[in-house]
């Protein structure tokens, strides 16, 4: 493997893993405050049914991604009538990696919302802003290092994604191999020293996304405490 | 007759606890005066359109919030209402500044950043705009709360206990503040408080409320001291709030005066000029009859008995020395001497009985 493979295939998986955050951060986002504002029948199903990718084996969501994307599927039929193709492509590994990675940003954001005061929020409607500028000027500050850290959750987990994406988007080199597939290829071929180099980017990618988040966010609770704004200045 | 600029007629009821007022008033600076637990704040939240109720008919400042009509509206963010909540509120990931200006976020901040400085200005925080909620004191948050309130350009400011969370030198300095805002600001005010001495200094009407509903409403020193709304506010009070200005000043001892010429000697040596609120317990005025003789109360008053009220052995007198003074004395003291409405007397006041207040 040259240094230009391994290159292409920790890009490939950057991208995977930023792709699929950003794709999930707003309705994760969205369901978390939901969650945490509203209440309304049938909620604890809904939270269930939305933490299921984060328990159920991988492999298992994988299948029913294939079933749901493949050219049969609902969704896959569809789009290959307008001639775009989604199994077996890079998007398929984000689209994997982003659901898997759902439930993390969904519960990260629905706890960090909790504990923001909804009195600000009140106090804000009252100094004359929108529900929606409210959400963004009090809400989303007092509650963003909650929702930080549940975004680097699920793009550390996108890093590391196998058992769904390998289903969907298969090990293509060049095309789908991230580094978790690609770490998988390679001991299958017992290409073992290229495995380890794998391994040693995996590790990189890994520690700078944790002290990215110590440094960022202080490492300390997910809330919108007074005391987090201190490392800021 | 011209109809009430404030008109409200508020109905809910939540979790067991049913609210009921029926309240109107035309005075610029409104106290709603109640112990805790009796739907001060409940009633504040309606007038803010954050709790829903279900009848509420809300005419505050002379603008329409709820009603006329049945059904009508406005949204919280439409009500242009400045709320100072009970323990400051502010938010904690803005500097002083940031929350000062926050209102200015909507676009159409009446004023704009003329009532930025003024409410720096009044409040006195000019020192302080960089800091963050968690850098501040008690009495410094207070204040800050309220230039936000301020600054937003609101039709009305609406406190609530705006002292109960501070300790009591601290009160002292944020009433100072809020008086004087209540006083240079033309702002129509409701003041929400638990204090009878607070209730007697800030406004010019009092509405009393206990368990829901408005029990009494008028004069605070009228109201207050009512057979209704007595028992609230004696075990809490000071039946006497003067409030007076340093006219002269020595070594150990300084003379205030009133708006209406009543003047008190101070125990202690304060600016010329400056304003003191002074608070003193009904039962530390005694009353003389005659002039008295040589006496150590520093404070002799010549004064008209305007009313007299004897309940079992003891006795209310209201009186005018200037300002109103409400003394207690015994029934028996009454008989003796002959006391009625109009006659003349005097009250003395030891000068270490008069307690600051702010």
């Amino acid at each position: 493997m040259t240094a230009g493979e391994l290159a292409e295939i920790t890009g490939l998986t950057l991208r995977v893993g930023a792709v699929a955050t950003a794709a999930i951060l707003p309705p994760a986002v969205a369901l978390g405050l939901l969650f945490a504002r509203r209440s309304f029948r049938g909620k604890s199903i809904a939270q269930a049914l939305v933490a299921l990718p984060m328990v159920l084996p991988p492999v298992a969501v994988g299948l029913a991604l294939l079933l749901l994307l493949g050219q049969r599927g609902p969704l896959g039929g569809l789009w290959s009538r307008l001639g775009i193709e989604i199994v077996f492509t890079w998007w398929a590994a984000a689209i994997a990696a982003g659901v898997v990675g759902f439930p993390l940003l969904a519960r990260a954001s629905e706890q960090a919302f909790a504990a923001v005061d909804p009195s600000y929020e009140r106090l804000a409607r009252t100094l004359g802003l929108s529900p929606l500028q409210v959400f963004f000027r009090v809400t989303l500050p007092l509650a963003r290092r909650g929702v930080l850290y549940g975004a680097l959750f699920a793009f550390t987990r996108a890093l590391g994604e196998f058992g769904a994406t390998a289903l969907v988007a298969g090990i293509l080199p060049g095309r789908t191999e991230t580094l978790a597939l690609g770490i998988y290829s390679r001991v299958q071929l017992a290409e073992d020293g290229d495995a380890l180099a794998l391994c040693a980017a995996s590790f990189a990618l890994a520690l700078a996304a944790m002290l990215l988040a110590e440094g960022w966010l202080g490492g300390g609770a997910a809330s919108g405490t007074p005391g987090g704004e201190r490392g800021r200045r | 007759m011209s109809e009430a600029s404030t008109q409200i007629r508020v109905a809910l009821s939540r979790g067991g606890f049913a609210l009921d007022i029926d309240a109107a008033w035309s005075e610029r600076v409104a106290v709603i005066f109640g112990p805790s637990g009796s739907g001060k704040s409940t009633l504040l939240e309606t007038l803010l359109g954050l709790v829903p109720a279900a009848h509420a008919r809300v005419k505050l400042a002379g603008v329409w919030l709820d009603g006329p009509e049945p059904g009508v509206r406005l949204r919280p963010e439409q009500r242009r209402l400045g709320w100072v909540p009970q323990d400051a509120r502010l938010f904690p990931h803005l500097t002083v500044e940031q929350n000062v200006r926050f209102a200015e976020a909507r676009g159409d901040v009446a004023g704009g950043s003329a009532a930025f400085s003024r409410a720096i200005e009044a409040l006195e925080i000019g020192d302080l705009l960089a800091r963050r909620a968690h850098e501040l004191s008690g009495g410094e948050r207070q204040r800050v709360a309220i230039a936000r309130a301020l600054a937003s350009g609101p039709r009305a400011l609406l406190l609530d206990e705006p002292l109960a969370s501070l300790d009591l030198p601290l009160r002292a300095r944020v009433l100072r503040h809020l008086l004087r805002v209540r006083d240079e600001l033309e702002i129509p005010l409701v003041w929400i408080t638990h204090d009878p001495d607070e209730a007697q200094l800030a406004g010019d009407r009092v509405i009393v409320i206990e368990h829901g509903r408005v029990v009494a409403s008028g004069p605070p020193r009228e109201v207050l001291w009512s057979r209704a709304v007595l028992p609230l506010s004696e075990a809490l009070g000071l039946e006497n709030v003067i409030d007076a200005r340093v006219a002269s000043t020595g070594a150990h001892e300084c003379s205030v005066e009133t708006a209406r010429g009543l003047r008190l000697v101070l125990p202690i040596s304060l600016p010329v000029g400056e304003r003191v609120c002074l608070g003193l317990r009904a039962h530390d005025v005694l009353v003389s009859a005659d002039p008295p003789g040589r006496v150590s109360a520093r404070n002799v008053l010549p004064a008209r008995v305007t009313n007299v009220e004897i309940e079992g052995g003891d006795a209310r007198v209201t009186l005018d020395a200037g300002e109103p003074l409400v003394a207690k004395l015994t029934a028996g003291a009454i008989e003796r001497l002959a006391l009625r409405p109009g006659s003349q007397v005097y009250a003395l006041i030891k000068s270490q009985t008069l307690r600051r207040i702010a």
